[in-house]
């Protein structure tokens, strides 16, 4: 007799969160449906989620650990593997390790490896993928508004009545964001899109496009805010009450030429009007930005001015308005949240003396490191030792040729994953994990959304899930007593004691579809879907002001490397692929990577659709074909990161300092060269 | 039994207390399974016991039919394609499916195209006045009623109302024009759906003609659903009596009302598209479809659709993978297979990520097609669908003859 049941938990392909339905037929995932009742999907899945943990049964998947022998990964038992690796640990120097973690993890397990990397080996080397997304937005942010969250809520998107979308294609990354902002629009709202190239979102979504040239949207919010100024505009009763520094940002703008603004961004100043005016009179004006924006060496400079943007008009502390950054992973908050990264303990609790004295207490540890750790590159660079959860950095860091050199010369690298990637071809040792269709857990998505993922069905193989492998390895290194957990719930209990935003959130809360949004102080508190109502993140609890111009791009192109290549991503594909180029109906969609190139550029170089090409940049090179288009501008090459056949990543390079430490993957010089017919 | 029309229910007070109008129809599936009449019942359950969070439920231990009891509002589940997706169309299993109008016309219409047996299918149809999707529903509570949702202890439809009733037992009631004023309608396909009473499936349950009693309106529609409460009256586990001609009345002149509000509603809406020039509705049309991502959300959610080797997919080389939006065949390709087909269940407008109305569209051409043809789908088991059919008729039809004004032109 056939048993069918339908297991509700949440698409782990972007930051939205919506909930899907695993539909098992005799304790197999047999299908994959939308959730009906999830507030956020409303019923609906994107191709991504509809196919979602499908590769949960992929015949690719690792079932058990490997150590490498001879240059060979070779099977071993759990015992072998974790023996070696709590040996090689255990004789490491402090900070000889570096942790690399993903936003694809549960918050359990996020929080363990964190806590792992403290207690045992007294670190706080620990970052992820969000250094490659949001390390601009946060510190702009925390240095306008307090805190680098998304301050509204996914559904109150639908109440604003101008969006300001920049940096996103929205439509194909974000859809079920995307369907907020269609539903705005067709209220009567006004979408306005900063983006170098016509995208979907441009197309479909869009009233006013303004085709920026790449890096140089500061200098477009200067020009509106000065704008806004001068057309008496901003909101002064806001900005005297909940502000502080306006008058160093006025003396700013004052000294701003709009015509050179026009210049440096390519868009003409009566549009630049047109999109200021629009924004400011909007009673609630919502701006979104992702990687385009981010991605920049300015990008701390340009998310300061839509957070100042946002305070002149007194957009901010009402439903459907803000600056709110997108989060690419489907835990992209959380991995925040847990404190996987080397400035903040759990909570974002600064890395300092004080808290790890908190930690020691709460832990019941000693010796807690309290002096912020390396970040992800510097990690690479310089960790003798590499423990990797679910991160993919031989495809999604910059410079990849450097990255391998530097992965050659580590002592141990260790890889924790469901699929063999290409950053666990390089391992020493590889832990088979569980995909999220075999855990409990919980995952935190953009809109502070903390909610459960549900097991569906037993670990494949001999694989663990990864809060269990943290358990058994720090059993082995002789601090059990730190790791008893039995249950990814009993892991949550003690994420609840240590995140003041999540104290009011339990297991039991979260049965109910679309979970809780934080902070949520306590069990009775309904969670909080605005933030900033009456007060900013900030110590003052005030927003300040910050003057922030543009700042060109690392590398400008020269005659050498004359375009200018961004990279990004398509609807059919998630970061680099290991879920989705697994996954049959999204790779029968798009299977091979290809480079966007206008059409002027095409003919200049003589090159037609389909040609193949070779992209060349300082650091490296990959070979792939031309879609000629009319949708991106003369100088300028899309080319999506998903293809390790075209590691678009080989490219990329040039990092900004402190704070951020980004690189500029949405701006390299490039050159483009022509295969010739026979192949040279 | 000698007439179709029956009002029934459980002699069972548990299952009277948890099922709605009697709690006949729970009886009857309980009796079915215990009785192995059918190997599994397909019903509807609430999770967490949520009004706004229902799940299909393939029931096989007689003791927990009861879960699935009680008429549901807010839940548009697709029940067409649990059988055909995951239970191999019940080729070799006997099911008992509860089913709203919709879901009865999808399954007579995979039965014409052996995607579906009937002969193990045994039809419960419920009466259906509309439903809300679960979000719109939930919000719906909240703000337009200004209850807490999971205070809701039932609902129902009636005279032009949405009445509420909580679980201290009070009820609120309000204008369904007035919550749609709101911005809480209903589903756009319910709101132009005429077949309120499911008169396809092998039983129509519902409550219209019970005058107010604790019993279920049944009318009798198949021998197989003659067989099946004969059985469950004669087991004791139903209590049926002859409906009297004023209860018969009082639910035809409620069923006639709903249909003429229906056919009023698709009326006006499909006379707005064709009062459209041609430009117009290109424009229209190709506004809407310009938003597509490509999700196959529509097919995949589709009770007709049923091809292993779909036209849309990428090999098929028919439409070119990887573009958003799809070239615009994507959804001409569909509406040309389903079109004649279409039974107006609003699951493909339901989880298309980008409001396409594409129920309006496959309805509206629907409508056509079942005027040209005189077609209606999901009616009548032996009338073969005239898209994928030919008559003998037609088949002798001589082909046209083309003039062509000017020679030159060929």
């Amino acid at each position: 007799m056939n048993a069918i049941e339908h297991i509700p938990t949440v698409c782990p392909c972007c930051g939205c969160g919506c909930g899907i339905e695993l539909v098992l037929k005799n304790g197999k995932i047999a299908g994959v449906e939308p959730l009906k009742s999830h507030p956020v999907c409303k019923g609906k899945n994107c191709l991504k989620g509809k196919n979602a943990y499908l590769y949960a049964n992929s015949e690719e998947r690792l079932t058990t650990p490997l150590i490498k022998k001879n240059g060979k990964h070779e099977a071993c038992s759990w015992d072998e593997a974790l023996d070696l690796i709590a040996r090689r640990l255990s004789e490491a120097d402090r900070d000889a390790v570096g942790f690399i973690n993903s936003g694809k993890c549960t918050n359990e397990d996020l929080y363990l490896i964190q806590k792992f990397a403290r207690i045992i080996c007294k670190t706080n080397n620990l970052d992820n993928a969000s250094r490659f997304c949001h390390s601009t937005s946060v510190p702009a942010l925390l240095s306008t508004v307090g805190a680098g969250v998304m301050p509204t809520s996914t559904l109150s998107i639908e109440k604003a009545d101008c969006v300001l979308i920049m940096g996103a294609n929205i439509q194909e990354t974000y859809p079920m964001i995307a369907n907020r902002v269609l539903m705005a629009r067709t209220k009567g709202a006004k979408i306005i899109t900063a983006d170098l190239r016509r995208t979907p979102t441009v197309k479909n979504l869009t009233d006013l496009h303004l085709q920026i040239h790449p890096g140089a949207d500061a200098a477009l919010i200067n020009g509106m805010m000065k704008i806004i100024l001068e057309q008496g505009l901003a909101d002064t009763d806001f900005i005297e009450k909940r502000t502080s520094g306006f008058d160093e940002l006025k003396s700013y703008l004052d000294t701003v030429d709009l015509p050179e603004i026009e210049k440096i961004t390519g868009i003409d100043v009566e549009r630049i009007k047109e999109a200021a005016v629009a924004y400011a009179n909007a009673h609630n004006a919502c701006i979104m930005f992702n990687a385009g924006i981010a991605q920049h060496a300015g990008g701390v400079e340009t998310i300061q001015t839509l957070a100042d943007m946002a305070l002149l008009t007194g957009n901010y502390g009402k439903p459907g308005t803000g600056v709110n950054p997108l989060r690419g992973h489907s835990n992209g908050e959380g991995f925040g949240d847990m404190g996987t990264v080397p400035v903040f303990y759990p909570g974002f609790q600064k890395v300092n003396e004080e808290t790890a004295g908190r930690f020691e207490f709460i832990w019941g540890a000693a010796d807690l490191p309290d002096k912020p750790g390396l970040t992800y590159m510097e990690m690479v660079e310089k960790c003798p030792f590499l423990y990797i959860m679910g991160a993919n950095p031989a495809m999604s860091a910059p410079d990849l040729n450097e990255l391998r050199k530097a992965f050659e010369k580590k002592e141990l690298v260790i890889v924790q994953d469901i699929f063999m990637t290409e950053t666990a071809e390089m391992a020493d040792v590889v832990l088979a994990g569980t995909s999220g269709a075999e855990k409990d857990g919980t995952q935190t998505g953009v809109d502070r959304r903390v909610q459960r993922l549900r097991k569906a069905m037993e670990p494949v193989g001999n694989s663990l899930p990864d809060w269990e492998i943290l358990c058994r390895l720090a059993e082995k290194m002789g601090a059990g007593e730190h790791f008893p957990f039995k249950t990814s719930e009993e892991i949550f209990e003690e994420i609840r004691k240590c995140v003041p935003q999540y104290r009011g959130i339990t297991y039991e809360r979260l049965e109910q579809a679309g979970g809780v949004q934080w902070p949520c102080p306590d069990e009775g508190h309904p969670g909080t879907e605005t933030m900033f109502v009456e007060k900013f993140g900030t110590p003052d609890g005030l927003a300040h002001f910050q003057v922030a111009p543009y700042k060109a791009p690392l590398e400008m192109p020269d005659d050498s490397y004359p375009y200018i290549l961004t990279t990004g991503r398509v609807n059919f594909h998630f970061h680099t692929g290991s879920m989705t180029r697994r996954t049959e109906r999204l790779q029968n969609e798009i299977s091979e990577a290809f480079a966007e190139i206008s059409l002027e550029d095409s003919e200049n170089i003589g090159i037609a659709g389909g040609d193949e090409i070779i992209l060349k940049s300082r650091r490296g090179e990959v070979r792939t074909r031309a879609r000629v288009t009319a949708d991106i501008k003369a100088g300028q090459v899309f080319l999506p990161w998903h293809f390790p056949e075209c590691l678009a990543n080989m490219l990329t390079g040039p990092s900004a300092g402190p704070p951020s430490r980004m690189p500029e993957f949405k701006f390299s010089a490039i050159n483009i060269e022509k295969v010739e017919a026979d192949g040279k | 039994m000698e007439n179709n029309f029956y009002l029934a229910w459980s002699p069972d007070s548990k299952i009277q207390e948890m099922g709605s109008s009697g709690g006949a129809v729970t009886s009857l599936l309980k009796f079915a399974l215990e009785n192995k009449m059918v190997d599994a019942v397909l019903a509807v359950k609430k999770r967490n016991n949520s009004r706004f969070d229902a799940v299909p439920a393939l029931i096989t231990d007689p003791d927990l039919v009861h879960e699935a009891a009680g008429a549901m509002h807010f839940a548009p589940l697709n029940m067409v394609k649990i059988i055909k997706e995951y239970l191999d169309g019940a080729m070799d299993m006997r099911v008992a499916v509860t089913c709203k109008p919709c879901d009865a016309r999808a399954f007579i219409e995979l039965a014409k195209r052996n995607q579906v047996h009937r002969e193990n299918l045994f039809l419960i149809g419920l009466n259906c006045s509309g439903t809300f999707l679960p979000t719109v529903a939930e919000q719906m509570i909240r703000e337009a009623y200004g209850e807490n949702p999971q205070d809701l202890a039932g609902e129902e439809v009636d005279g032009g109302k949405l009445i509420i009733t909580l679980k201290d037992g009070s009820t609120r009631e309000k204008d369904l024009e007035e919550l749609a004023r709101q911005g809480f309608e209903m589903r756009e396909n319910c709101l132009r759906c005429s077949y309120k009473i499911p008169r396809m499936a092998d039983i129509a349950c519902g409550k219209w003609g019970n005058k107010g009693n604790a019993a279920t309106f049944i009318e009798i529609c198949s021998s197989k659903g003659h067989e099946f409460l004969e059985a469950a009256v004669q087991g004791g586990a139903l209590v049926m009596e002859t409906a009297t001609d004023e209860q018969i009345e009082e639910r035809k002149r409620k069923e006639t009302e709903a249909v003429e509000n229906a056919q009023a509603r698709e009326k006006k809406e499909l006379d707005e598209l064709k009062g459209y020039s041609s430009q117009q509705r290109l424009e229209y049309w190709v506004g809407h479809l310009n938003r597509c991502i490509k999700c196959f959300g529509c097919r995949d959610a589709c009770p007709i659709c049923f091809c292993k080797e779909c036209y849309l997919e990428p090999y098929r080389g028919c439409i070119p993978g990887g573009e958003t939006p799809p070239d615009i065949m994507f959804q001409l390709i569909r509406l040309s297979h389903v079109a004649d087909s279409c039974v107006n269940c609003g699951q493909c407008q339901d989880v298309c990520p980008m409001e396409i109305p594409l129920t309006r569209l496959y309805n509206f051409l629907n409508r056509e097609v079942a005027d040209i043809f005189e077609y209606e789908p999901g009616v009548d088991i032996n009338q073969p669908p005239p898209l994928t059919t030919v008559t003998d008729q037609e088949l002798f039809i001589d082909p046209p003859d083309i003039i062509y004004e000017d020679a030159s032109a060929r």
